[in-house]
């Protein structure tokens, strides 16, 4: 082991990951935003009693859990203009497409944590004169909240390591800058350690409060 | 009008797929009165209680509430439709219903369990809705439990405040399936109880139970229920002193020895 860390050059450069850094939180946020919507919708549709409905929130789920991300997020900035005429800037692109994709995985953990409440409560809302919308919000939907935290959070975290991806389309991310200074640096090793340490630090509070969340309702019960 | 029957029943049917579960019902419940359903597992005990406030659709026949058809509209020609969400909860608030497995709102207080019809369904004010919870649950006996999640209570416990939380919506009946079969031998008798005060105070009651003793000394009337069908229906006396139909007598010597 006679590999010489240059730790240095790295921290003139210090500049480069913090807008890096930036740039994936702020992708990372608007990917959220709309999976999350979207996702809600999707999950509430695919558990929903009448098929026209269902169906297509199930094709969507499927067809976006069957193909692998980096061809749709390409396949959204090259071939969607093509085809729509709508041409999106390469950020927008990957928030979008990122956030299409994320929103048949929480779809799925929407539906899955909806299902998972037992079928008592809603009829136990309902007798009480209670509307889908009301039985929703005040007795399903809390319940079945605590059960997504734990996937929810793990999907979070999924999505923010997939905003990497965005380096294939040249938008400026944590990845993307990094490799860009190893071109000027030549120092990989220091720079994907300081890329790797960077995420860890920006997703790693979210699995602790994750688990902080499951601690507290489990005891109250 | 106070004589009309508050829970009309005219051939109904209901089935599951191919599984034909009640086979032309009708019956009726009269005001204040206690009407006791027993029969074998999987006559459709359940299946006809939750018809009568339409958590079960069905295809034949109609359910009337206080002179309200139940779930269905009748439209042009006399077909029926389905009735709207909003008239369909209308009825259902009516009705106070009582589950075997008490279906409590495990993320909510016993109080809020109790508020949360009033609050969120009949719209009223807080304290007021509040004071109606408090009122029930000293009245079933759980006042000191009203901070309480559902989660820390035992069954019986949990059944006054299921009861509670029926009542706290001031309905025009009660219907119960099976109150006390999830409960421990020396709990049954503290919600018993609690049923057999609202009986006293005139409350309507449809009760699908398999204990014999509150059907005989409580119910007005008992049915019996055999493969989706009415086997008998008469007062306690006759069903339990001289029944008319050997299928009850047979279901009665089984379950009373
Ligand atoms: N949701 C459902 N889907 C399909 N079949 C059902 C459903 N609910 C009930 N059944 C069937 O309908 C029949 C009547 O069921 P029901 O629960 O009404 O009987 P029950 O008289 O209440 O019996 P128990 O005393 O065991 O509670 C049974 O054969 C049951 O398997
Ligand atoms: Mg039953």
């Amino acid at each position: 082991m006679d590999y010489i860390w240059q730790w240095n050059q790295i921290w003139d450069y210090r500049q480069v990951f913090v807008r890096g850094a930036q740039a994936t939180l702020v992708l990372t946020c608007w990917a959220l935003l709309i999976g999350l919507v979207l996702g809600l919708v999707l999950g509430l549709m695919r558990s929903a009693r009448v098929a026209v409905l269902r169906l297509p929130a199930a094709v969507y789920i499927d067809i976006f859990r069957a193909t692998p991300i980096l061809v749709q997020l390409v396949w959204i900035y090259y071939a969607l203009p093509i085809l729509s005429g709508v041409q999106m800037g390469n950020v927008t692109s990957a928030a979008v497409g990122i956030g299409l994709h994320s929103a048949a995985y929480f779809a799925e953990i929407f539906r899955a944590g909806i299902a998972s409440i037992d079928k008592g409560q809603s009829d136990a809302a309902k007798s009480l004169g209670m509307g889908y919308g009301q039985a929703m919000r005040r007795i399903i939907l809390p319940q079945a909240v605590r059960r997504m935290v734990p996937p929810f959070i793990n999907e979070f975290a999924t999505l923010m390591k997939l905003t990497t991806l965005g380096s294939v389309l040249a938008v400026n991310e944590l990845l993307h800058e990094a490799e860009n200074l190893i071109n000027n640096t030549y120092r990989p090793l220091e720079t994907y350690t300081v890329v790797a340490v960077l995420f860890g630090v920006m997703i790693y509070p979210f699995i602790w409060l994750s688990q902080r969340l499951e601690l507290r309702w489990k005891t109250r019960g | 009008m106070s004589d009309a029957p508050l829970i009309k029943v005219n051939g109904l049917r209901k089935s599951f797929g191919k599984l034909e579960v009640l086979r032309g019902i009708s019956f009726e419940v009269k005001r204040g009165e206690v009407l006791a359903i027993i029969g074998p597992s999987g006559s459709g005990k359940s299946t006809l209680l939750r018809c009568l406030n339409f958590l079960e659709e069905y295809q034949m026949g109609e359910v009337e509430f206080d002179g309200a058809l139940v779930g269905y509209q009748r439209g042009k020609a006399g077909r029926m439709k389905l009735d709207s969400d909003r008239n369909i909860g209308r009825i259902r608030a009516r009705m106070g219903m009582v589950f075997q497995s008490f279906n409590l709102f495990p993320h909510k207080t016993v109080l809020e369990n109790v508020m949360e019809g009033p609050l969120v369904v009949q719209g009223v004010p807080r304290a007021e809705a509040e004071g109606r919870a408090r009122t029930l649950l000293a009245r079933v006996g759980l006042i000191d439990k009203i901070g309480a999640y559902p989660a820390r209570l035992s069954g019986g416990q949990q059944q006054r405040a299921a009861i509670a939380r029926a009542l706290a919506m001031q309905p025009a009946a009660m219907l119960f399936d099976e109150p006390t079969s999830a409960l421990d031998p020396e709990l049954v008798g503290e919600v018993l109880e609690v049923m057999q005060s609202l009986a006293a105070e005139g409350m309507t009651m449809v009760v699908v139970t398999h204990e014999m003793g509150f059907a005989r000394q409580v119910a007005d009337r008992v049915m019996m229920m055999d493969h989706g069908e009415i086997v008998e229906l008469a007062p306690p006396a006759q069903i339990f002193g001289a029944p008319e139909s050997p299928r009850t007598a047979e279901f009665l010597r089984r379950v009373l020895h």
